[in-house]
């Protein structure tokens, strides 16, 4: 493993997988905690909510304690729809077709980490145009991720004209992803040790989209209304915040700045920071970095030219990888032997999002919880799956 | 301030696309119907003896070159519609363990260039108001009961739509949510396209015969 230890925790916290608490650069076994039941009051009763896909993306099942308004505890619980797949067996490339469809929504995200860590394991050289893809589909992932964040926060304060306006522009970076890589979703447009894409101007259609984009925040920063709903609603500032929570929190935390996976610091990237530690911060962020991975995509210069993969040094070892997902850091261990995948873990940053939405929850009223739930853009099926 | 949003929106114009009383202006190559001949490693067996069975197709391109996408979005089969629903069709989705992708592109129909609820299809919060009950995902032990229950609150006459590979043969990841024929509409794709969804459901709303002004293109 060239960029993970076993060992003990250093530097900041990045996320925990199944058996493991993930830092910057160490895997450190997990130590058993005891999760604290939130024990009700005289007076106060639990409010079941969900699990539907009615007024909520993804089904997930919300047990919320309260008086009658006042929220004083959340449990959420992700595991309803929790999928048992089957990884461990099969071959790299077999595995990843199962690993893109953990979250369609953030598939290149996912299959990214995935063959960065396999090709971690294997040793497998990746070239710099593969690299630079790569950077290119996340960043267009984080764009339409964050445009649906935005979207999401905009329809429960009855703002439906940006909410419309926004889902458009959100279907035609999905069509630009589309005719880039023939693919929606990007579903197959990674593989082991390469990356392949179709080449097409977008410089015209992203420079289109920044403009109007630009346009609708600007209108959203003017409406009090809208500024009502979100500051001071959800707030939240403890040193386990990963992601836009925490950029919005002032922390200068990202993975394309202290994580070697993608040249991101060649670009002379610099993360988006607020100070703002509430579910306007946390819009504010995911808002500057939808225009901040425009500027991102246009930079780069993609290559016309096929890949392919170089051929593995190595048919067996482990690899870890690490990359920032439009919600924080997405991390990936694998242990190949005989060519196969041996063992798997993933930390998924929607389980320390679920946190810190369910600390950030306490004290705030019944009207506040749409809110402040888009804010975190915590996806449920990248939440609950268990690996076989 | 109050006419403020109201002439933003006014200002953009029409967005809508002219689809489906035009062709589509934007359909995506995968997923579309695939025809070719000869062998493919197909890891669903979605190709068998040269037969290709879109239900169970996950489009992850590994039958190429010997099988191409034609761009064709009518990856649907229709088999009970209902006149009923003709003018207003509320659908009720549910998640029963799905990677998001359908759930995405079912709720991107209501999206300004396809704009849904023009041709009378909306999405309801509630199963007690729905017409059809949308499945996506593979089975899961904690979505099955809040399927049962989905289904058995919804008011005669409903359908039921089985949306995306997973839902109706597993895909790649598990075991469907309902065995084949209790679907009365079956939308392939992974996960299907907006147009694919769209059409679909238009022509389950014009009842049985399935020959309306949206779809006469038949199915799959």
């Amino acid at each position: 493993m060239q960029w993970y230890k076993f060992g003990e925790p250093s530097g900041r916290y990045v996320g925990e997988t199944a058996y493991h608490r993930i830092t910057e650069n160490m895997i450190t076994e997990k130590t058993e905690t005891l999760t604290e039941k939130y024990k009700e009051l005289p007076g106060e009763f639990g409010f079941l909510y969900g699990p539907s896909t009615g007024g909520l993306l993804e089904s997930v099942l919300f047990n919320i304690h309260t008086p009658g308004e006042v929220i004083k505890g959340i449990d959420v619980n992700p595991e309803v729809k929790l999928r048992k797949i089957i990884v461990n067996g099969l071959k790299p490339a077999d595995a990843l077709l199962r690993i893109e469809r953990i979250n369609a929504y953030h598939s290149a995200s996912h299959s990214i980490a995935f063959c960065s860590a396999v090709e971690d394991a294997l040793d497998i050289e990746v070239s710099e145009t593969t690299r630079e893809r790569r950077i290119a589909m996340i960043e267009l992932e984080r764009i339409r991720s964050n445009l649906e964040v935005i979207k999401r926060i905009c329809e429960p304060a009855g703002f439906g004209v940006p909410y419309n306006q926004i889902a458009y522009l959100k279907e035609k970076i999905s069509r630009i992803i589309g005719n880039l890589f023939d693919h929606r979703y990007m579903f197959s447009s990674n593989s082991i040790g390469f990356a392949t894409l179709n080449f097409k101007d977008v410089s015209g259609e992203l420079s289109d989209i920044r403009k109007d984009f630009s346009d609708i925040f600007d209108s959203l920063l003017q409406s009090k209304i809208f500024l009502n709903r979100l500051q001071n609603n959800g707030v939240i500032d403890t040193a386990d915040l990963i992601g836009p929570a925490a950029r919005a929190a002032g922390h200068n935390i990202d993975a394309r700045i202290d994580s070697e996976t993608l040249p991101y610091r060649d670009m002379n990237f610099k993360p988006a920071i607020f100070d703002e530690p509430d579910a306007f911060g946390r819009f504010y962020v995911r808002s500057m970095e939808v225009l901040d991975s425009i500027d991102l995509v246009m930079s780069i210069k993609l290559e016309t030219q096929q890949e392919k993969s170089n051929d593995p040094k190595n048919s067996e070892g482990e690899g870890a990888a690490r990359i920032e997902s439009p919600q924080g850091d997405l991390f990936y261990y694998v242990k190949i032997f005989d060519g196969k995948i041996d063992h798997i873990e993933l930390s998924s940053p929607s389980i320390p999002n679920i946190n810190a939405f369910k600390k950030s929850m306490i004290g705030n009223i019944f009207t506040d919880f749409h809110f402040n739930w888009e804010s975190f853009g915590i996806w449920i099926s990248e939440a609950a799956v268990l690996f076989q | 301030m109050s006419n403020f949003w109201f002439l933003k929106g006014i200002k953009k114009g029409v967005k809508t696309e002219k689809f489906p009383y035009e062709q589509e202006e934007s359909p995506p190559l995968w997923p579309s119907k695939i025809s070719g001949s000869g062998k493919a490693e197909c890891p669903t067996n979605a190709i068998e003896n040269g037969k290709w069975n879109s239900e169970k197709c996950i489009f992850c391109r590994r039958c190429v070159p010997n099988y191409q996408p034609d761009g064709d979005q009518n990856l649907f089969d229709v088999s009970k519609g209902e006149k009923t629903f003709k003018r207003s069709f509320y659908v009720f989705p549910v998640d029963t363990g799905s990677c998001s992708g359908c759930n995405m592109e079912f709720f991107n129909i209501f999206s300004p260039q396809y704009d849904s609820s023009r041709l009378g299809i909306f999405m309801t919060n509630t199963p007690r108001h729905a017409d059809a009950l949308l499945v996506m995902g593979i089975m899961t032990d904690g979505m099955r009961e809040a399927l049962e229950l989905a289904y058995e609150a919804m008011p005669e006459p409903k359908l039921v739509i089985g949306l995306g590979a997973c839902a109706l043969s597993g895909g790649i990841l598990g075991t469907p949510p309902l065995p084949k024929d209790q679907y009365n509409i079956r939308i392939s794709g992974c996960p299907p396209s907006p147009y694919t969804v769209l059409k679909a459901l238009l022509k389950a709303k014009e009842g049985d015969d399935g020959l309306n002004e949206y779809s006469r293109s038949g199915t799959n």
